[in-house]
């Protein structure tokens, strides 16, 4: 690089350049949201199929499925960490946010498990994805996640009307609409930049 | 009448690395270079004078038996950094340019 001859202009353009470098950096791959999205989708129809066709009375085992995805979870994030070059910011906020909605989830479950699977819980687990799912996608300005978490506030409550059984397929819907098809299109774009 | 440019931000390469960590919480020593297509060498010598200036702190550091360089701005830097931008849309808001050079 070279000092001589550096307008106030370049350096505007500069500045731009180097900030449009980082904002690639920045973007999600979207890889959490496709495995997290298909194994809580698979649980939540796997779990509709168990109790209200097959009426097996522990359908709730179905849930076990997100140990596997919570063990990739950590690995692949610890892998990931250690190539990091960088830490953003932004990063660090939805990192955080969604260890917390872990937590949330998890938290749910022993309140679930204390007061009986039968309770009518969904619509709160669905009312979470929104929560989730609204935040990261406006903090990386995301529209399609930001129009998925509105889609699951509105199930989350539509689920309420629903018998038990459905409420799963609310469930199922809104991780589609809210986690799966907008990782789809993030993955698309990203491909094309 | 114009402000002064800062002249420790108005040097190419300097300015290239606080703007890039005005927008990151930290970055490593390889990712500034990279980003700034830039040799270690000049490199080292500029974001050390942003160092000596007080904009940016530096970490080394060992990760996996590696050297490791962590570089993030500091207050002093940022503020700096806002001044410098607000100097030059005085520059180019006023119609002046000064396209050949200020430093």
């Amino acid at each position: 690089m070279n000092d001589e001859n550096f307008s106030p202009k370049d350096s505007l353009l500069l500045i731009q350049s180097m900030i449009d470098k980082t904002r690639q950096v920045m973007s999600d791959n979207g890889i959490y949201y496709l495995v997290w999205g298909w194994v809580t989708f698979i649980a939540c129809t796997g779990q509709f199929i168990l109790k209200h066709i097959y009426e097996y009375p522990k359908h709730y085992y179905v849930w076990w499925l997100v140990v596997p995805a919570f063990i990739f979870s950590i690995v692949y994030g610890a892998r990931e960490g250690k190539k990091q070059k960088v830490k953003t910011y932004v990063g660090d906020s939805i990192k955080f946010l969604w260890i917390g909605m872990g937590i949330a989830y998890f938290v749910l479950s022993m309140i679930l498990s204390e007061l009986g699977w039968d309770r009518p819980i969904f619509p709160f687990f669905i009312m979470l994805y929104g929560l989730g799912t609204f935040v990261s996608g406006s903090i990386i300005k995301f529209r399609p996640l930001v129009l998925g978490s509105l889609c699951a506030f509105i199930l989350a409550v539509a689920s309420t009307y629903a018998s038990y059984d459905y409420q799963m397929l609310y469930g199922a819907v809104a991780i589609l609409v809210s986690y799966i098809i907008p990782a789809y299109i993030l993955r698309a774009r990203q491909k094309h930049v | 009448m114009f402000k002064d440019l800062d002249p420790i931000l108005h040097s190419q390469l300097r300015l290239a690395v606080v703007s890039i960590l005005i927008s990151v919480k930290e970055a490593e020593f390889t990712f500034l270079r990279e980003k700034t297509n830039s040799t270690a060498g000049n490199l080292s010598v500029q974001i050390q004078k942003l160092k000596d200036a007080g904009y940016i702190d530096i970490v080394k550091q060992f990760k996996n038996n590696y050297p490791q360089t962590i570089c993030r701005i500091t207050q002093l830097g940022t503020i700096a950094f806002e001044e410098y931008v607000i100097s030059l849309q005085d520059y180019l808001g006023n119609g002046n340019g000064h396209e050949n050079g200020v430093a």
